[in-house]
């Protein structure tokens, strides 16, 4: 390995978790109180889950395209990679929010209500620890699948280990493309890892 | 003396339909009202307007004098201690913190919330030397079940709700809770309602017994006098204790 491919690996990967920290912390900003949301609101629950549902259906390269054109949101570069990315990392996030509040034991939350919790007190003290664990699974499995198609993120000038991919692609070069592969492998192996010793960690439940 | 609740021709329609109709009822200080029924009858119905859990469509029922709609339910609730089937306990608490609950949401100082808690947790028949620092997967349904007892009582509420309370656990472990629970209320005598299906522990815990029948008040009568009470709702539940007797 050349000194010169040595450093563009360095750059692009830091570029790659760049794009992927951004994308997930935006998303997890969005699923996860619209998630506790929409434990609240049933009727809007199968709109937003169809919603996020479709998202994760249309193929990525599609999406990334079909972002292009769009104003404010799109256009060429990281803005609308990351637009991309968060789409796709909704659906795991909300939906395990989703679930993990609604599936808090009835006679757990009956008493929490019953002992005088407040609104506030009950979501907490009560729903989110016990759906905690839950929630970092959504987010587990919205991480390591955000770092794969952040790959595709370099078709639309969205820069990342992708350059490395398309390059090698274009050139029919072997090389090149396992110099972005194998570090996107490398750091979705470290996400599972991490995140899911912190799941472990998580609640004594 | 002003009844502690007052049921005022109280009327429950839950998802279409009535689950209590017109019911009347005072539960006086220091007695041990039991709700009896069978599935369906709208005993819990009833237990749950007490604490606002519910709303009466009709009617309404009156807590220290005033109707659980124009109380603050937040307060109202942290007034009345509340124990069900299979406790409820939060599984991510240790014993020390559900019992404590209550006290630390009223804001006890937290030395007093411990000391009210160990108290508390002898007084149910488990050390707290042993059982403070547990969690609730680790104990017993019947040391889960006197947790929750313990809990209900920790803020020193003068209503107690019982929900089926040892519905969930063995025969003998119910016994012995149900022998707890008449020591209990001989030290502590609180006012308590008391919902059950059997009839055998309502003629063992109970002062009075209100019979309901199909969302109504069919007797409402002294346990003495609940065994020779008439009607065809009383015998089919008296009935029980002679097949209990000589059915197995």
């Amino acid at each position: 390995m050349t000194p010169e491919l040595a450093l563009e690996i360095v750059e692009l990967t830091v570029e790659h978790l760049l794009l992927v920290g951004v994308s997930m912390a935006i998303a997890i900003a969005v699923a996860v109180p619209t998630g506790i949301l929409l434990t609240r609101r049933t009727q809007l629950q199968k709109w937003m889950i169809g919603f996020a549902n479709v998202m994760q259906t249309v193929p990525s390269l599609a999406l990334f395209g079909f972002l292009i054109p769009i104003p404010l949101l799109g256009g060429i570069g990281k803005q609308t990679a990351i637009v991309a990315l968060v789409l796709y990392a909704l659906l795991p996030i909300l939906r395990n929010t989703l679930a993990g509040i609604l599936g808090v034991d009835r006679a757990v939350r009956e008493s929490a209500i019953a002992m005088g919790m407040t609104g506030r007190q009950l979501l907490w003290e009560v729903e989110l620890p016990l759906a905690a664990r839950m929630i970092l699974a959504g987010v587990r499995v919205a991480t390591v699948t955000t770092i794969g198609t952040a790959t595709i993120a370099a078709a639309i000038g969205g820069g990342g280990l992708g350059v490395f991919i398309f390059r090698g692609l274009a050139s029919v070069d072997t090389t090149q493309i396992l110099a972005g592969a194998v570090p996107a492998a490398f750091i979705a192996l470290l996400a599972d890892g991490g995140l899911g010793w912190a799941e472990k960690k998580l609640s004594p439940v | 003396m002003r009844p502690l609740v007052s049921f005022r021709n109280v009327s429950c329609r839950l998802s279409g339909k009535d689950v209590l109709r017109g019911m009347s009822l005072d539960v006086e200080a220091g007695e041990t009202l039991v709700l009896l029924g069978r599935s369906g009858s709208g005993k819990t119905t009833a237990l749950k307007l007490v604490n606002a859990l519910l709303q009466p469509s009709a009617g309404e029922v009156r807590v220290e004098g005033m109707p659980t709609a124009a109380w603050d339910a937040i307060r109202l609730r942290r007034r009345i201690g509340y124990v069900i089937q299979e406790a409820g306990l939060f599984p991510h608490f240790t014993v020390e913190q559900n019992v404590g609950l209550v006290p630390r949401l009223e804001g006890w100082p937290a030395e007093k919330i411990r000391d009210r808690v160990h108290a508390l947790l002898e007084q149910v028949g488990l050390p707290p030397a042993q059982f403070a620092a547990r969690y609730p997967r680790e104990l017993s349904g019947g040391q889960r079940q006197r947790v929750g007892v313990a809990r209900a009582l920790a803020a020193d509420p003068p209503l107690l709700l019982f929900d089926e309370p040892f519905g969930a656990v063995d025969p003998v472990t119910r016994v012995e809770l149900q022998r707890q629970f008449l020591a209990l209320r001989r030290e502590i005598g609180k006012t308590a309602i008391f919902v059950t299906h059997d009839v055998r522990e309502a003629l063992l815990v109970a002062t009075r017994i209100a019979l309901l029948h199909d969302g109504r008040l069919a007797v409402l009568a002294t346990p003495a006098e609940f065994l020779r009470a008439q009607g065809e709702e009383v015998r089919a539940f008296l009935a029980c204790l002679d097949t209990q007797v000589t059915g197995c």
